[in-house]
């Protein structure tokens, strides 16, 4: 059978309440022309009248002698099986998960034999992501990381519960996790449909979409800024721009605390944050910052300073309360960045060139450096962990040898096909003019040659491996090993 | 090796509005109950070479499966609505209609004296008597039932599950119940004729078997994919096992099939969706994915007797009761009747 004749199949996770029968709802009552059935959860909550919804007791199969990660939804195949007995297919297949479940087993029941194979061709895992609540969530169990990990498409929905800092933030999470995943901000689930169905994440003709950033090496900052400072002391401040504006609950404030008298904010303990979530990651030990000279207020004065801020924030750091003061060199300050109203001292000695790195994005703390703005600025790839999820890429420009990139990827699905959720790459094999594209989930892999590299162009290998505990120097060298 | 000679001879067909699901025919071999995919189910009545097809119910999004009862003049259907539906042989008219579970019945198993009938829908298996009028609910399993067979005395159900076979010794209203474990999802199961044996095909490609009065077991692995099919002989020497376009025949004469070589038969080329051993007789008759009806005599040659190339996807296959027809079922919804000849 023809690869065009096989249905598509989308399959939807979500945690409960993050809008997933909103999101179905909108899809089967929009006027797209296409027959679609859906799938649910035997406790989903969406009964369309003229379309045909189909509860499933989801079922795990171990399918390879107890392989824990080579697992299959059983009650799938029996429900797809039943439903490619028509004369005419249905267009598209809608798969909704339960708000706990691990979309691996679904996704490999797509890569499971041939049978299935010619029939289905899976499209993309859509995770939808309650922006308001997504963070606790990820603090406190495995499964929304690794839904967001499996997704092709993210929807962080519900956008307009929490603020445009709250969600640059949880967008970069997010990004940490899986860095390849398209992210769309929604309200209500409100997502134009051709943004979630017929995506063709997993098919190998289309291009590897990827974040140019998350190529990147992972830095221990995540911003940086190049000012031009008069010489003297400038003022570096965090939290709401007007403390009048902000509600302490109505605590009583004893102001017994260190730093200087005008440091007009609230220090109780129970108040760090005017929303009612944690933030997800721990601003305990206070926000690294690093202060550089450099020798011009331009991007590539601040290209030149990264080297020396990644060895600054190897160092031991030097604790900074509220109203203290840093000074300029290689030196790594922990500023209590997370006090409303907080103030530190940037004392320079000589006016010229200053770089600051920041750990974590100063939006998320609205810091901003008084009456000065950067000539020049940059983000850099997120490096928070949730539950040691994360995704790392590779981009290198050198052909590979076919055998070793054989060779490696067996062994790599053999020993890390547990820990690795999804894989896709782009790969130049020598003696090859076309490309190599591959796709896996856990120890499932499909691979084949596809169009030619264009001619004139220079060619290069795209990998990218989203998983629990991936360690970039291991995948690193297993990929220089492939060198031809 | 000198071929017997038989062939399969076309005798009527029939074009049904409907995608052919499943189909079962009436003791006498004068009538077929067919579900449609689509959700149509039919009652065909035969004369000759000739059919006559009269739609008699329909199952909301899809019908699932059918069968007539044993010696008797009523059929059964489920379908994805999740009902089951008892008709009239002679008139088609509905007498009864069940809903045991919200999930679809995807099974349906009468007892070989057609007194009871089994029917499996999600992890529940329900005994109901012949008119479906009392029942009894099987809550033994915990996994999803994949299918359900009765052994030929009418006394012990089993099911196949994800874990292995449960067994039911149904006695009054005592209900035994005896786990045979094996740690994969297990898709069929099939009694041997003198219920000797139990076998199972499984999702991970292989077929497992119990040999009932010593609890012994024995694996046979190497198949490409996952166990479609385990169907004996009628006299329980042969067990002929699908897997993907294999089609695998173990011998159990003599000291049983563990350490012999199977028989394998050679000659589709794409996937066997059916396979049916020919009623108190050797013949075996097999449809795949290559458009191929093929007719085998697997104790006497690996190839086949008889192949006829249809301009259809056939769906599924059955004999009737006194082993002189098939019928076959496409795709488009035809429906042809083949009667078997032998030549010598």
């Amino acid at each position: 059978m023809a690869t065009t004749d096989r249905v598509p199949v989308t399959v939807l996770t979500g945690f409960l309440g993050s809008g997933k029968t909103t999101l179905l709802n909108r899809i089967l009552s929009e006027q797209h022309g296409k027959r679609i059935a859906v799938i649910e959860n035997e406790f989903g909550e969406v009964g369309v009248d003229h379309q045909l919804v189909i509860g499933a007791e989801e079922e795990i199969f171990e399918t390879n002698n107890g392989c824990i990660c080579c697992t299959v939804r059983g009650d799938l195949l029996r429900i797809l099986g039943q439903l490619l007995k028509r004369r005419d297919k249905f267009d598209y297949i809608i798969v909704e998960t339960t708000g706990m479940a691990d979309p691996g087993p679904v996704a490999q029941t797509f890569f499971l034999d041939d049978e299935f194979k010619t029939q289905f061709v899976l499209d993309a895992i859509v995770t939808l992501v309650d922006a308001r609540h997504i963070e606790g969530h990820l603090e406190q169990m495995n499964e929304p990381a690794e839904q967001v990990a499996f997704a092709d498409v993210v929807l962080l929905n519900k956008t307009d519960l929490v603020s445009e800092a709250d969600l640059e933030r949880i967008e970069r999470r997010i990004r940490a996790m899986n860095g390849t995943a398209r992210i769309f901000r929604t309200r209500n689930a409100d997502v134009p449909i051709a943004q979630v169905l017929d995506v063709g994440a997993f098919d190998l003709q289309r291009a590897l979409a990827v974040d140019g950033s998350f190529l990147e090496p992972q830095y221990p900052f995540e911003w940086a800024g190049v000012y031009a400072l008069s010489a003297g002391e400038h003022m570096l401040r965090s939290g709401a721009e007007s403390h009048a504006a902000h509600d302490h609950h109505g605590h009583d404030h004893d102001h017994h605390h260190e730093h200087g008298p005008d440091c007009a904010h609230d220090h109780h303990a129970e108040h760090a944050h005017d929303h009612d979530h944690d933030h997800g990651h721990d601003h305990g030990d206070g926000l690294g910052v690093v202060l550089l000279p450099v020798a011009a207020a331009t991007a590539d004065g601040l290209a030149a300073s990264i080297e020396t801020a990644v060895r600054a924030f190897a160092e031991d750091s030097t604790a900074v309360a509220c109203g203290g003061a840093l000074s300029p060199g290689p030196q790594l300050f922990r500023i209590d960045a997370a006090h409303e109203g907080g103030q530190f001292h940037l004392q320079v000695p000589q006016a010229g060139a200053y770089a600051l790195f920041f750990e974590h994005a100063p939006s998320e703390f609205n810091l901003r450096l008084e009456g000065a703005k950067p000539a020049a600025e940059r983000r850099f790839a997120s490096h928070h962990h949730d539950g040691e999820i994360s995704s790392i890429g590779i981009s290198d420009p050198r052909p590979l040898d076919p055998q070793k990139f054989n060779d490696w990827m067996s062994y790599l699905l053999k020993s890390r096909g547990e820990d690795i959720f999804r894989m896709k790459g782009v790969v130049s094999l020598q003696g090859e003019d076309r490309r190599y594209v591959f796709h896996g989930v856990h120890m499932m892999y499909d691979g084949q040659l596809e169009r030619p590299w264009p001619a004139g162009k220079s060619r290069s290998n795209t990998l990218v491996f989203i998983g629990r505990k991936l360690d970039r120097q291991e995948l690193e060298a297993g990929f220089h090993s492939c060198l031809a | 090796m000198k071929q017997p000679a038989a062939i399969l001879e076309p005798r009527g067909s029939i074009a049904l509005d409907d995608y052919v699901a499943d189909l079962g025919w009436s003791h006498d071999g004068t009538r077929l109950a067919v579900a449609g995919g689509e959700g149509k189910v039919f009652l065909l009545h035969r004369d000759g070479e000739s059919l006559r097809a009269r739609q008699v119910a329909e199952h909301g999004l899809g019908a699932i499966a059918v069968a007539w009862q044993p010696g008797g003049n009523v059929f059964v259907s489920s379908g994805q609505d999740s009902c089951v539906n008892l008709y009239d042989g002679d008139s088609g008219e509905r007498r009864v209609q069940r809903r045991p579970s919200k999930q679809w019945t995807t099974a349906l198993a009468w007892s070989p004296n057609g007194d009871r009938l089994a029917t499996a829908a999600g992890r529940e298996i329900v005994v109901w008597s012949a008119a479906l009028e009392s029942e009894r609910t099987l809550s033994s399993l915990d996994a999803v039932v994949a299918a359900i067979a009765w052994d030929k005395p009418g006394r012990d159900l089993a099911a196949a599950i994800n874990g292995g076979l449960v067994l039911h010794r149904l006695d009054g209203d005592v209900v035994e119940v005896r786990r045979l474990k094996w740690a994969a999802p297990c898709t069929t199961v099939a009694f041997s004729p003198n219920g000797k044996v139990v076998a199972t095909g499984t999702q991970d490609g292989s077929v497992h078997f119990w040999y009932l009065a010593t609890g012994r077991d024995s694996q046979m692995r190497g198949y490409p994919s996952r166990v479609a099919h385990t169907e004996w002989d009628g006299d329980g020497k042969y067990l002929a096992t699908v897997a993907h376009d294999q089609i695998v025949v173990w011998d159990f004469r003599g000291k049983g099939p563990e350490g012999s070589r199977p028989v394998q038969l050679l000659g589709h080329t794409e996937r066997v969706v059916g396979v049916a051993f020919q009623p108190r007789g050797g013949y075996l008759a097999t449809i795949g994915l290559d458009w191929r009806i093929s007719l085998w005599l697997p104790g006497k040659a690996p190839r086949a007797l008889d192949a006829h190339l249809t301009d259809a996807e056939p769906t599924v296959l059955r004999w009737s009761p006194d082993g002189r027809f098939i019928a076959v079922g496409e795709r488009s919804g035809r429906l042809t009747i083949f009667e078997l000849v032998r030549l010598v």
